[in-house]
């Protein structure tokens, strides 16, 4: 008997103790672990070199990406900025020409039967492949690369579209039937509605996708046109043997790809908002 | 089971359904089902029941024989007029929609001011009870709240022929006895026709003017019960001697249907 009571004092001792400590026990459990393991990273990688007496160009340590980039961080942000110009039109290209085509083709079966397995070829070509083309075609510069941006975060955007257009409820198909709605009107208050998780879904994997294709582009298209973006900037830097600011267009792209998720989420969240599980979870 | 009058707002002229997979879900379904009747089609799963009320909304075409509505087909109605309603077993809102926007989509569909659909949400959220709501999205209500508008929404077009397809078998049985009786009263004050599909004897008997009791494999109508219980009707008159006696009755045509099935 005593000792359930004394069970039960601690028990109620530690129920107690718990919201006081809520702070420290969730940076604890999910900051404390990514942290200690990105600090270990660093540390490892600016001793390792060191320690084997590695060149700054064959592997720069942190310290030199870090000097590298404050001592051309001009021509760093001009690139970052150019990059992000491009992308962003690329990805909103990508988004409304994508939304359309998915309307276009979810409105009438044939069409979709007809064309989109087309979609789908185009989308295994490589996008290096067509890059060289679409530079002949569009020219070296802003153009071509928009464009190969486009190419390459189009196809998420259509595919999840179209599944979601598809995939609405039956009985809510029939309860329009019932009140003899339009083509028209079940699309715009049926199935785009319902369709908006999936769409979201396919922005969120087309905005990051934008960037690489930017990147890709100012790989091939960019040479020629002399002033450039990241992509641009890594081919300079890897020609001149800068490896130091070779690592930070690196990281700035992978900066900027996060960045551009999380803008994108937080728009999806924002149009979700007060009725979808998926946007309700992240706001709890 | 007689003819199918000229009095009859629902006509089913020796209706049959047979599914491409060579199913017969229903076989010589004839009978006529009067304006202002509460008629429940009763019977177990695989019956066709619920087949048979989706023809009269014209969500399925019969195979043989015709289902007409005022004289009409479904729909033909259904073009031309708000006349049908049609309530699932889920609640069926659309989760990006209040309940008020969620209330008014079938006159929204059909155009008019949007003031004047205002005014019809407001009436018949009230007669479901859920007036403070307006502004509420469904997520946020409990099944019994979500079933409530919409039966609301099938009422905002003010038809003349509500069909149910057991709207209340997915509640609790506490909030399904309060619906009952809801709907009832909604019944007796709109002068609608209800036709109710369950496969619950006792919750035909207790709502319905007449029962319509169907067998399995061929679905086949086997007896019209007229149910002569006074409304309105109350949860007590459960426990009287008349209302035992009607389940009786439909319970043993149903076994004889089941009984049927056995022998033959």
């Amino acid at each position: 008997m005593a000792a359930t009571m004394e069970t039960l004092k601690t028990g109620a001792a530690e129920a107690a103790r718990k919201p006081r400590g809520g702070f420290r026990r969730t940076f604890l459990n999910y900051y404390a672990g990514p942290i200690t393991a990105f600090l270990i990273v660093i540390a490892l990688w600016e001793l390792v070199p060191l320690w084997l007496g590695m060149k700054p160009f064959i592997l720069p340590k942190p310290t030199d990406v870090l000097k590298a980039a404050a001592e051309d961080w001009r021509i760093l942000w001009e690139a970052v900025r150019i990059t992000v110009v491009e992308s962003v039109i690329g990805f909103l290209l990508s988004a409304v020409i994508g939304i359309a085509v998915s309307v276009l083709l979810a409105s009438s079966l044939v069409l979709e039967r007809s064309i989109y397995p087309y979609a789908i070829i185009l989308q295994t070509i490589p996008v290096v492949a067509v890059a060289p083309l679409v530079v002949i075609w569009f020219g070296a510069g802003y153009n071509s690369i928009v464009v190969i941006a486009f190419l390459i975060g189009f196809f998420p955007v259509i595919s999840n579209t179209l599944m979601g257009l598809n995939s609405v409820d039956r009985s809510m198909d029939e309860l329009f039937t019932l009140y003899n709605s339009s083509k028209w009107q079940k699309m715009w208050k049926l199935r785009l509605p319902s369709a908006m998780p999936y769409m979201m879904a396919g922005l969120k994997i087309s905005c990051t996708l934008s960037i690489v294709g930017v990147i890709v582009g100012e790989y091939v298209a960019g040479i020629g046109g002399g002033k450039g973006g990241l992509g641009y900037a890594i081919t300079i830097a890897a020609v001149q043997m800068k490896t130091p600011f070779l690592f930070a267009c690196g990281i700035a792209a992978a900066i900027l790809g996060i960045a551009f998720y999380l803008v994108v989420n937080m728009i999806a969240n924002r149009v979700l908002g007060s009725w979808h599980e998926s946007a309700m979870k992240t706001r709890r | 089971m007689g003819n199918t009058e000229q009095s009859s707002l629902v006509a089913f002229n020796h209706v049959g359904k047979i599914y491409n997979t060579g199913t017969i879900a229903l076989k010589d379904v004839h009978f006529g089902i009067k304006e202002g009747e509460f008629i429940s089609f009763l019977g177990p799963s695989g019956c066709g029941k619920s087949t048979a009320l989706r023809m009269v909304a014209g969500l399925e075409d019969a195979t043989t024989g015709s289902v007409l509505v005022d004289g009409k087909e479904p729909k033909r109605v259904i073009r031309e007029s708000n006349d049908i309603a049609f309530v699932f077993q889920e609640a069926n809102l659309l989760p990006w929609r209040t309940v008020q926007e969620n209330v008014i989509l079938p006159l929204e569909l059909r155009g008019g001011s949007a003031k004047e659909h205002k005014a019809e949400a407001l009436r018949v959220l009230e007669m479901v009870g859920l007036k403070d709501y307006v502004k509420a999205y469904p997520r946020q209500l409990s099944g019994g709240m979500k079933m409530r508008v919409s039966i609301a929404r099938a009422l905002a077009a003010r038809p003349k022929l509500l069909l149910m397809d057991e709207p209340f078998a997915a509640l609790d049985e506490i909030t399904r006895q309060t619906l009952q009786m809801e709907l009832l009263d909604i019944w007796q004050r709109e002068k609608m026709t209800v036709l109710f599909v369950t496969h619950n004897v006792f919750e035909a008997v207790l709502l319905s003017s007449q029962i319509a009791v169907m067998s399995a494999r061929p679905g086949r109508l086997s007896a019209l019960i007229d149910v002569e219980l006074p409304y309105p009707r109350t949860l007590s008159m459960r426990t009287e001697r008349s209302f035992g006696e009607y389940v009786e009755l439909a319970s043993t045509y149903l076994e004889h249907g089941a009984l049927q099935k056995e022998l033959g």
